[in-house]
């Protein structure tokens, strides 16, 4: 096991170095860079001259090629130094650390809910085959499933904020009241980041339940039909505990893949939905830093989600191991 | 007829409509039967003989499809002696095991469903009537909850498959000690292992504390199908169905199995309905002896009356087409020419007509009767049909 970890880690190296690399050079590749973007109306007003912008693009580093720019880059992270954001002005890894949180804790509550409300709901719907049951979570999860983001949240925005008034539109608190800095005061500033929050997790709950759920539902019906199952009748088991114990291990298993997802999805942000109810969470700034090419701060965060994404896979093949007991994790 | 198989194979998409249609309604009007709460009289019967553990009258077991619903069992009435082991033997899809699954209440639902008969077990929770008779349980009545009771208690199974019939996440322990806290009352988890470990060791299973520790895939064939029937004694049942026990076992294995499940009907004073396509292991085990052909019993007798004295072209033609050591190996082996007909939509004569080599007129009639050749076995063949007045009372002619 632990020489099976130790060789992953090794390999995953390797891997994050062709992503960088790969990142790098679609980045690089972008029509407008920073300073041009960020220049273009006074170049085009005559104030800044080509010789500054040169100078700019020098200082910057874009001057030079792909590949050289990407080893001074590579450089700099192997000494441990990630860079300065262009467009935040701090170091890359403080402006990610700081603006983690928030999304992660929408993250959070968004796939527990997920998983509270999806699993069960394909597990009935498995059990109940082409019942009324059955068809209506299947069609109502199908379009959750269909909607885009921005569509459904605008559509969510205009009725719970605009016409029923109930919920703030958009940012995470209340900018017009002052919350003292004692602990209740803290405490309502709090109480009112989760009134501001019931949007968004909503949103991107109704919107991820459907393929979980679908998972769950496909994945309960195969384990139903196995033989094992029989048995576990066969035994004079309840059917509710052939399904909950004996079918529910059983469909665990597929669903460890998804751990894989998970820790990037949690981390990463949710680059539209933030966007949508403006919340400065991680997602929306690097949405923000990706149109104005902030090449150091891209680089940082698609490295960031490279080694969730590892980290994750790993994990998931180590539930693989716990939750199966046929697999062994060896070599 | 090849009209239609035409007919059967392509379906308007209006017929089909129509099938699924269909399907949808029977299907709930069977599932809500199975979940509504019925008193216990309405699920009692009366058996016919005493000493039969079950007896089958009648019974028949259908898929809705979507092509159409295709009769599985269709008006199967046998019965299991008690302490016999009786043999269902005939081709694959001709019924046995839905058969047995429908005895167990097994049968892969919603799609599958007992739609007729009765299934009459001989329980001694029950006492009896008024003038004497013995009272039986109907199975094919009994709400699901009450099933859970005879399951894994007094009708057991094995089935065909020891490499995927137990749970993988679950170490053999669990499994087996599972049976006896479900069904033994007062049992505790350390009165529950000794008692299984007792059970691994009766069914052959050297070391049986290291598997007793074991996963299932850490097992081969054998080991784990001597689980599954250290499972089904578990709960002292008064009938074993063992669903073709040894066909994924290899040979050496297959002799194994079979010694155990005799000695274990002797020491354990069960019946065994064991069901197989194999006639050597019919002949070898067997007391009694079920021909099935296309979701019905067409000869029913002893093994001696079935081996020497064959009646139906059928068991018959089985028979001829099992090799032996004398036969000569140059010769193609025989067999029976033809298919097994399409279980959907089979008119009301011989399912066996178009490949018998005995073929009279009258064959293309009505289903043939039971027709009584002695006191021990039966046949369903016009063949036998000149003393009218031996017809034994038969539903399915009706």
């Amino acid at each position: 096991m632990f020489k099976y970890i130790v060789k992953r880690i090794i390999i995953s190296v390797i891997i994050l170095i062709g992503v960088s690399f790969i990142v790098y050079s679609l980045v690089r590749m972008m029509p407008m860079n920073y300073v041009q973007i960020k220049y273009a109306p006074l170049i085009a007003n005559g104030s800044v001259k080509q010789e500054d912008v040169d100078r700019f693009m020098a200082l910057y580093g874009l001057d030079k090629g792909i590949v050289e720019g990407y080893f001074n880059w590579l450089g700099g992270v192997i000494q441990g130094d990630l860079g300065n954001s262009l467009k935040y002005g701090d170091p890359v890894g403080k402006v990610i650390t700081d603006n983690m949180w928030i999304s992660f804790a929408i993250a959070l509550v968004a796939t527990i809910l997920q998983f509270l409300i999806a699993i069960p709901l394909g597990i009935t719907s498995a059990t109940h085959q082409y019942s009324v049951r059955d068809y209506t979570v299947t069609v109502f999860t199908m379009i959750g499933l269909s909607f885009p983001t921005f569509f459904f949240a605008a559509i969510v925005i205009r009725v719970f904020s605009v016409q029923l008034g109930w919920l703030p539109d958009a940012g995470l608190v209340d900018t017009s009241v002052d919350y003292a800095m004692n602990f209740s005061g803290q405490m309502a500033k709090l109480g009112d980041m989760a009134i501001h929050l019931i949007m968004p997790i909503g949103v991107s709950v109704i919107l991820s339940i459907g393929g979980l759920m679908r998972y769950t539902r496909t994945n309960t019906l195969e384990v139903l039909n196995a033989d094992y199952i029989r048995t576990a009748r066969a035994k004079g088991l309840s059917e509710h505990t052939v399904i909950y114990k004996h079918a529910f291990r059983n469909t665990l298993i597929p669903l460890a893949t998804l751990m894989a997802g998970i820790l990037p999805g949690l981390f990463g942000g949710m680059m539209i939905t933030e966007e949508v109810f403006a919340i400065e969470g991680i997602g929306r700034l690097a949405y923000k830093a990706l149109v104005e090419g902030d090449i150091p701060f891209v680089m940082g965060y698609n490295m960031f989600l490279a080694i969730l994404t590892i980290i994750g896979t790993l994990l998931s093949d180590i539930m693989y191991a716990i939750v199966d007991p046929r697999v062994k994790l060896t070599k | 007829m090849k009209e239609k198989k035409t007919k059967s194979n392509y379906i308007s998409i209006g017929e089909s409509r129509k099938i699924i249609r269909y399907n949808i309604k029977q299907m709930r009007y069977y599932e809500a039967l199975k979940k509504k709460n019925r008193s216990p009289e309405e699920y009692t019967s009366v058996m016919h003989d005493e000493n039969n553990l079950v007896e089958l009258d009648n019974l028949k077991t259908c898929f809705f499809t979507d092509t159409g619903t295709v009769m599985s069992v269709n008006g199967v009435s046998f019965n299991i002696p008690k302490n016999k082991i009786v043999g269902v033997v005939g081709e694959s899809g001709c019924g046995k095991s839905v058969t047995s699954l429908s005895i167990m209440q097994l049968v892969q639902a919603p799609q599958g469903q007992v739609i007729d008969g009765e299934i009459r077990f001989n329980s001694d929770n029950l006492g009896r009537t008024e003038d004497g008779k013995k009272l039986a349980y109907n199975i094919v009545k009994m709400p699901t909850k009450e099933m859970y009771k005879i399951r894994g208690k007094d009708i057991t199974m094995i089935f065909q498959e020891p490499m995927t019939s137990l749970n993988p996440v679950f170490t053999i322990g669990f499994q087996l000690d599972e049976v006896t806290l479900l069904h033994e009352p007062g049992a505790t988890k350390e009165s529950a292992k000794e008692y299984s470990i007792e059970l691994l060791k009766k069914v052959g299973i050297s070391m049986p504390e290291h598997v007793y520790k074991s996963y299932p895939h850490e097992l081969s064939g054998g080991m784990r199908q001597r689980v599954m029937i250290a499972m089904a004694i578990a709960g002292h049942p008064k009938l074993l169905i063992a669903d073709e026990p040894t066909t994924a076992l290899d040979v050496t294995i297959q002799a194994q199995i079979l010694e155990l499940l005799k000695q274990l009907q002797k020491t354990e004073n069960c019946s065994i309905m064991l069901i197989t396509h194999d006639l050597g292991v019919i002949a070898e085990m067997a007391d009694e002896v079920i021909v099935m052909y296309a979701g019905r019993v067409i000869e029913h007798g002893t093994a001696e009356d079935i081996f020497f004295n064959p009646m139906h072209p059928y068991t018959i033609g089985l028979q001829k087409s099992k090799p032996l050591l004398s036969s000569d190996a140059s010769k193609p082996l025989y067999s029976i020419p033809g298919q097994v007909p399409n279980p959907i939509n089979l008119p009301d004569c011989c399912y066996f007509k178009n490949r018998c080599n005995k073929r009279l007129c009258k064959c293309s009639g009505a289903y043939p009767p039971m027709i009584k050749v002695s006191d021990t076995h039966y046949v369903s063949c016009y063949l036998y049909d000149e003393q009218k007045t031996d017809e034994v009372k038969d539903e399915e002619a009706k």
